[in-house]
C-alpha cells in the first residue's frame, strides 16, 4: 500500500511537472512565429481611416493593451500574473472578445463529441476484437483486414467518406455545424433535434476511427490469452468454457485501457480534424480560425485545454488501471 | 539473413502489403518519366474539370483527314447526350399540363420523349401559371432539340481580311469523324482538374512522392532520435536513463498533435518547406520508438553474449553496435515503418489544419486535401479532387502497416496465432 | 500386482497444425498406474511428455485431437464419454495436473480463494463460499502453506510458493491421481526441493492415491518414482523400475540420458539431458524404423527401416530395441 501511495504521488508530481512544461511551450512557441499579429488586427480595426497618425494610434493602443511591446520574458511574467487571476487575454482575431471567452463557447461541443465517441469506439472496438479472437473462421478473416484498413485511414479521410455518403449523397444528415444555422441555442426540442442530427456524422467518424484500432489490440491481446497458461490449466481443472471466456476477456480488456491512456493524445488529435472536417463548432474548428487568425493568444489557451483534457485522461486512466488490475498494481507498487 | 528474408516473403500480408508499397513507389518514379508536364501547372481556366480525355474542338475541325462513319444510333446519342435530365424532367411536366397521361411518358427513352414531345409541343400555347421566363425557356429547349435533329452540317466561318465578312472555310457533317490520334492537341486528364485547373493525376504522382519524402525523412529522424536515446537510456542507464526518460515521459504525455500545432504555427507559413515540416514531424514524434527501444534494450543488457562482451573488454560502442543492435534490428525496422507511415499521416493532419508546408512549391497529399476541403470539393461532388487523394494515403499507410504485421508474425512467433 | 487406478492402452493423440499438418505427439502409449505409486516419465524435451500428460486426461480441444485407443480411470473407462461429463465428474476430481508453466497457471487477476471457488463450484455448484474457505485453509495448512496467501493475486506470490500454491489449488479435491509436468525445473534448488518434498507428502497425507511425475532429468526420478518411462519421439522406449531404469537401463537412450556418472543414493548428478548428440526426429514424417536410430552408437543397418516394437523382458519390464538385453549390457559394460 505504501508502495502505491509512492507511486500515486509520483504521479501525480509528474502530472505537475508536465503541466508547468506544456504551459510554458504553449506560451512561447506561438510568440516565436514572425510577424506582426497586431499589425493585422489594426488593418482590420482601422479600415477606412486614411489618417496614418490615427493608424499609429491605434496600433499603439493595442500593442499597449496585448503587451507585445515588451520583452517576451516579461510577457510571460504578466502573463502568468494573469492567468493566475484567470485572465488569459483577447483574442486577436475576435477581438474584443476574451480567449476564455472564445473557448468556453467551444470546450463543451468538444468534451460532448470526443468523450461519448472514444468511449463506444473503444467499447465496440474491443468487443469486435475479442469475437474475432474467440469465433475466428470467417468473422475473423472478415473483420480484421476491415479493421487494419480503417485503423490506418486518416481520421480527416473517414469524416469526409461519411459526409459524402450520408451527408452529401443521401442526405440523411447535415454536413456542417452543431446545429441548424438558423437556430439560437436554447433549450426546446427543436434546438435539441437539431443538435443531435448534427452530432451523428462526427460523432460516428470518430467512432469508426477508435473501433478499427481497438479492435486489432483487443484481438492480439485475446489471442495471447487464449494461449495463456491459465486457461490451460483452469480447463484441466474442470472450469467450464464460459467461465474461462470471462477470465481472458477481462484479462485482454484490462491492458487495453493502458492503450487507451497512450492513444488518447492521438485520438483527440484526430477527433480535432474531424470536427474541422464538419465545422463542428469545437475545439478544433477554433484552433483553425486562430491559426488563420494568427491569434496567438487563443492558439496558446486552446492547445493548453487540450493539453490539460488529454493529461487528465491519461492521469484517470492510469491511476484507475492499477485499482482494477492487480499486475499492474504489483508493477506500480514496485 | 538470407533465410530470415525468405521467411518474410512467405508471409502473405507482408507480401501483400509490400507488393502495393512498391507498386505505388514504381508509379510515383515511372510516371514523370512518361508525362512530364510540370506538376503544379495551372491548365484549365476554371475549377474541377471533370475527369475525361479533352480534345482540342479546332484542331479536330482542322483534323488533316476527315472521314465519314454511317452510324445509325448516331442521331439519337446526339439528343440523349445533349438533352439534361432536368431539361427532360420540365417536358415531362409541360406535356402532363398539356394532358398527356404521365404513365405514356417515359424521360428515359429519348426516342420516345420526342416523338412524344413533337407530336404536343405548341411553342405558342400558355400553360396556367407559367411565368414568361419559363415559357421562353421551353421554346429554347424545343428550338436545340429542333437544332440537333436538323440534317444540315455546321458552317464554319472566317472573317475575311479585307472585307471583314464572314466567309464558309468548311461545313461540319453529322456524319464526320476525325481519327483522335490525328488530332494535333488531346489532353488525358484522368483525375480531371482540381480547383486551381490543375491535372489532379500528375499533382497526385507528385504529391506522393513527395509526402512519401516527408514521411520517409520524419520516420528516419524519429527512428535515429528514438534509437540513440532508446540505447543509451537502455544499455547505460543510472543518471542518462533517468534524464533521458524524464524528457520521454514529458513528451508522452504533451499531446504530439498539440506540439506539432504549435511548432509549426511558430516557423510560420513562408518558412514552412515540405522537409522543414518533415523535421518537425520527426522531431515530436521520437519518444515511442525511445520507449520501446529502451525496454528491448533493458532485456538484453544482461543477456551471457553481452557479459561475455562486457568481460572482454569490448567499448560501450562495440558492445552496442555488436552485441545490442543487431537483437533488435528487427525491431528497429518495424518502428521505422510505423513512423514512416505516421509521418505521412501527420503531414495531412498539419496540412488540413493550414499549418502544412507552403503552398507554392511542391504538392503533398495533405495540401491536396487542404485545398479539396477549401473548395468544398466533397460537397460539390467533385470526388476527383479528394477521393484519390484518400485512397492514396490509405493505400500507403495499409501497405505498410500490412508489411509490419507480416514482419511481426516472423519476429514475434508468439503472436502468430 | 496392486489396484490400477489409471490404465491406459493403446493411446494415440495427434496435434493437427495450423497448416493441416498432423504430428503424432503420443503414439500407441500403454501404462499402468497402481494406487500408491509414483510413476516417473522421462525424455528430451520435444518427446511428447507434456502432450502424453494432457492426453491422458482425456479432455482434449484443439489443436490436440484423440485419435485412438483407452484410458481408463478408477475403473471406467473416459475416452468416449462425453466432454462435459469429463470435465464435471473426472477433471479435478479424479484425475489432475500440474502444467509445465506452473508460474503462469494461475489467472493474474483473481485471487487464489476465487479461483478455487470457481474450480469448485463448477463440480458443486451449490458449495457454500464459507465451506469452500474452510476447506481451502484447512488443504493449506495440512500443506504447509499460510493462509494468507489466499487472499493474494498470484504476482505477489514469490515464484516458489507460486509453484506450491499450484499444487495445493491443484488436489483441493483430492483427485485419485496427480499429474506433475516438470514441476521443478523452473525453480532455484531450494525452491526445488521443497517442492519435492512437498510432493513426497501428497500420497501420505491422503490428498492424492498415485502420481505421475514428469521430467526431462531421469535421475531426478530415482528419489520421487517407483517405476519409470522413457519416451522417445512420441513412442515408450522403456519400461523399468525406478532402479532398473537408473542403474540398469536397456535402451540406448536411456543410458544416454543417464550420462556416465553416477553416484548413488545421496547425489545423483543431475545430468542434462543435451548430452546425447544430435536431436531428435522431425514429428511430423517420424523415420519408419526405430525413431533413435539416427543418433545410436549401436545403430544396426535395420533399424533404419523395420519397425521395432516393445519387447516384453518379464517383471512389467519392456524396451524398444532390436538387440538382445544381453548384447546391450555387454556393449555398455565393454563398449562396442
Ligand atoms: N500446440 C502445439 N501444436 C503443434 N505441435 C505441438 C504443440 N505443442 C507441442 N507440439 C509438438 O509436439 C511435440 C511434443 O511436445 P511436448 O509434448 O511439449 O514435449 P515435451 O513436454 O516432452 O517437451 C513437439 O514436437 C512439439 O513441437
Ligand atoms: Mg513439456
Amino acid at each position: 500500500m505504501k508502495g502505491y501511495r509512492k507511486y500515486f504521488l509520483t504521479k501525480l508530481a509528474w502530472f505537475a511537472i508536465t503541466f508547468v512544461f506544456a504551459f510554458v511551450l504553449n506560451f512561447t512557441l506561438p510568440r516565436l512565429m514572425p510577424g506582426d499579429p497586431v499589425a493585422a488586427i489594426v488593418a482590420r480595426q482601422a479600415q477606412g481611416i486614411s489618417n496614418p497618425i490615427g493608424v499609429q494610434a491605434i496600433y499603439q493602443q493595442y500593442t499597449e493593451l496585448f503587451g507585445t511591446n515588451k520583452p517576451i520574458i516579461e510577457q510571460f511574467f504578466i502573463y502568468v500574473k494573469n492567468v493566475l487571476g484567470g485572465d488569459f487575454g483577447f483574442s486577436f482575431s475576435q477581438y474584443p472578445r476574451t480567449v476564455v471567452d472564445v473557448i468556453r463557447a467551444s470546450i463543451l461541443w468538444t468534451v460532448c463529441l470526443q468523450f461519448p465517441a472514444i468511449i463506444v469506439g473503444w467499447l465496440i472496438g474491443n468487443t469486435l476484437g475479442a469475437l474475432a479472437a474467440y469465433l475466428k473462421g470467417g468473422f475473423d478473416k472478415v473483420l480484421m483486414p476491415i479493421s487494419i484498413f480503417v485503423s490506418n485511414f486518416p481520421a480527416f479521410g473517414m469524416a469526409v467518406i461519411l459526409m459524402v455518403i450520408f451527408g452529401v449523397t443521401l442526405k440523411w444528415f447535415p454536413t456542417s455545424g452543431g446545429y441548424g444555422y438558423d437556430l439560437i441555442p436554447s433549450f426546446d426540442w427543436k434546438f435539441i433535434r437539431s443538435v443531435i442530427v448534427h452530432y451523428q456524422l462526427p460523432f460516428w467518424s470518430i467512432v469508426l476511427i477508435a473501433i478499427g484500432g481497438q479492435a486489432i489490440g483487443m484481438r492480439a491481446m485475446s489471442i495471447y490469452e487464449l494461449n495463456a497458461d491459465y486457461v490451460k490449466y483452469s480447463r484441466f481443472m474442470g472450469i467450464k468454457d464460459s467461465t474461462i471466456v470471462r477470465y481472458v476477456f477481462r484479462n485482454a480488456m484490462l491492458p487495453q485501457i493502458t492503450g487507451l491512456a497512450l492513444s488518447i493524445g492521438t485520438m483527440v488529435g484526430g477527433a480535432l480534424v474531424a470536427e474541422i472536417v464538419f465545422s463542428y463548432p469545437g475545439l478544433g474548428t477554433t484552433l483553425l480560425t486562430a491559426v488563420m487568425g494568427q491569434d496567438y493568444p487563443l492558439i496558446s489557451f486552446a492547445t493548453l485545454i487540450i493539453t490539460i483534457m488529454v493529461l487528465s485522461a491519461t492521469f484517470i486512466i492510469e491511476i484507475l488501471y492499477g485499482v482494477i488490475d492487480p499486475r499492474i498494481k504489483a508493477a506500480q507498487a514496485e | 539473413m538470407r533465410h530470415t528474408l525468405r521467411q518474410i516473403f512467405r508471409s502473405g500480408k507482408f507480401v501483400v502489403g509490400f507488393s502495393i508499397f512498391m507498386m505505388i513507389l514504381l508509379i510515383v518514379i515511372v510516371y514523370p518519366l512518361v508525362v512530364t508536364h510540370p506538376p503544379l501547372e495551372i491548365i484549365g481556366q476554371g475549377t474541377f474539370f471533370p475527369p475525361g480525355i479533352y480534345v482540342s474542338t479546332y484542331d479536330a475541325i482542322n483534323a488533316p483527314t476527315t472521314y465519314m462513319l454511317n452510324l445509325t444510333d448516331a442521331a439519337a446519342k446526339r439528343v440523349a447526350n445533349k438533352l439534361k435530365n432536368e431539361d427532360r424532367l420540365a417536358m415531362k411536366e409541360w406535356m402532363v399540363a398539356a394532358g398527356v397521361p404521365e404513365s405514356e411518358i417515359d424521360i428515359a427513352d429519348t426516342e420516345s420523349l420526342l416523338t412524344l414531345w413533337k407530336r404536343h409541343y405548341d411553342p405558342n400555347k400558355r400553360m396556367e401559371g407559367m411565368t414568361f421566363a419559363r415559357l421562353r425557356y421551353y421554346q429554347r429547349v424545343n428550338a436545340a432539340i429542333e437544332g440537333l435533329l436538323s440534317t444540315e452540317a455546321a458552317i464554319i466561318a472566317a472573317k475575311n481580311r479585307e472585307t471583314g465578312a464572314l466567309e464558309e472555310v468548311s461545313a461540319v457533317k453529322q456524319t464526320d469523324y476525325v481519327n483522335i490520334s490525328e488530332v494535333a492537341n488531346v489532353r488525358v486528364l484522368a483525375l480531371g482538374t482540381d480547383n486551381f485547373g490543375r491535372d489532379v493525376l500528375t499533382e497526385l504522382v507528385r504529391a506522393t512522392g513527395v509526402s512519401l519524402q516527408i514521411g520517409f525523412v520524419a520516420g528516419l529522424i524519429a527512428t535515429l532520435i528514438g534509437l540513440t536515446l532508446g540505447l543509451l537510456a537502455g544499455y547505460i542507464g543510472g543518471l542518462v536513463d533517468d534524464v533521458i526518460m524524464f524528457f520521454t515521459n514529458l513528451f508522452t504525455v504533451i499531446p504530439g498533435f498539440v506540439l506539432l500545432i504549435l511548432i509549426s504555427f511558430s516557423i510560420g507559413q513562408d518558412k514552412r518547406g515540405a522537409f522543414t515540416i518533415a523535421t518537425v514531424i520527426g522531431l515530436t514524434s521520437w519518444v515511442w520508438t525511445t520507449r520501446a527501444v529502451r525496454a528491448q534494450v533493458m532485456s538484453l543488457r544482461n543477456r551471457d553474449h553481452v557479459n561475455l562482451s562486457k568481460l572482454s573488454g569490448h567499448s560501450i560502442p562495440y558492445i552496442i553496435l555488436t552485441d545490442i543492435l543487431p537483437y533488435i534490428a528487427s525491431y528497429v525496422v518495424m518502428a521505422l515503418i510505423l513512423q514512416i507511415s505516421s509521418g505521412i499521416l501527420a503531414e495531412a493532419g498539419l496540412s488540413i489544419l493550414g499549418l502544412g508546408p507552403r503552398t507554392t512549391e511542391v504538392p503533398t497529399l495533405g495540401l491536396m486535401m487542404n485545398w479539396a476541403m477549401i473548395y468544398q470539393a466533397p460537397i460539390l461532388g467533385k470526388w476527383w479532387a479528394y477521393l484519390p487523394v484518400l485512397v492514396t494515403i490509405a493505400l500507403i499507410t495499409f501497405s505498410m502497416n500490412l508489411m509490419n504485421t507480416g514482419l511481426d508474425q516472423v519476429f514475434n512467433p508468439a503472436l502468430r496465432d | 500386482m496392486g489396484q490400477a487406478v489409471l490404465e491406459v492402452n493403446d493411446l494415440t493423440t495427434k496435434y493437427i497444425t495450423r497448416f493441416r499438418e498432423d504430428i503424432y505427439a503420443v503414439d500407441h502409449v500403454s501404462l499402468r498406474v497402481e494406487e500408491g505409486k509414483t510413476l516417473g516419465i522421462a525424455g528430451e524435451s520435444g518427446c511428447g511428455k507434456s502432450t502424453l500428460a494432457l492426453s491422458l486426461m482425456g479432455y482434449y480441444f484443439p489443436p490436440l485431437h484423440y485419435v485412438s485407443g483407452e484410458i481408463i480411470l478408477n475403473g471406467r473407462k473416459i475416452t468416449g464419454m462425453k466432454p462435459d461429463e469429463i470435465r464435471k465428474t473426472a477433471l479435478g476430481t479424479e484425475i489432475a495436473y500440474i502444467p509445465q508453466a506452473a508460474m503462469n497457471a494461475l489467472n493474474p487477476t483473481q485471487k487464489v480463494i476465487n479461483f478455487i471457488e470457481d474450480v469448485i463450484l463448477a463440480h458443486n455448484p451449490t458449495q457454500d463460499k464459507k465451506d469452500i474457505y474452510e476447506l481451502a485453509r484447512a488443504s493449506f495448512e495440512v500443506l504447509g502453506l499460510p493462509a494468507s496467501v489466499l487472499h493474494k493475486y498470484p504476482v505477489e506470490l514469490s515464484g516458489g510458493m507460486k509453484q506450491r500454491t499450484v499444487i495445493a489449488v491443484s488436489v483441493i479435491l483430492r483427485p485419485t491421481v496427480l499429474i506433475a509436468d516438470e514441476p521443478s525445473s523452473a525453480l532455484d534448488v531450494t525452491s526445488q526441493k521443497m517442492v519435492i518434498k512437498m510432493l513426497k507428502g501428497l500420497m501420505e497425507n491422503g490428498f492424492i492415491k498415485a502420481m505421475i511425475f514428469i521430467t526431462h532429468e531421469l535421475p531426478l526420478l530415482y528419489n520421487v518414482a517407483d517405476d519409470i518411462m522413457v519416451m522417445y519421439a512420441g513412442q515408450i522406449v522403456e519400461k523399468a523400475t525406478a532402479k532398473q531404469a537408473v542403474f540398469d537401463p536397456l535402451h540406448p537412450y536411456s543410458k544416454g540420458l543417464m550420462g556416465s556418472i553416477i553416484v548413488p543414493e545421496s547425489g545423483l548428478r543431475s545430468v542434462k539431458l543435451t548430452a546425447i548428440p544430435g536431436a531428435p526426429p522431425n514429428l511430423k514424417k517420424p523415420p519408419a524404423g526405430c525413431r533413435f536410430a539416427e543418433r545410436c552408437k549401436y545403430v544396426q543397418p535395420e533399424c533404419k527401416v523395420t519397425y521395432v516394437p516393445l519387447y516384453d523382458a518379464g517383471n512389467g519390464r519392456a524396451y524398444r530395441c532390436i538387440l538382445s538385453e544381453k548384447t546391450l549390457r555387454e556393449a555398455y559394460q565393454h563398449g562396442w
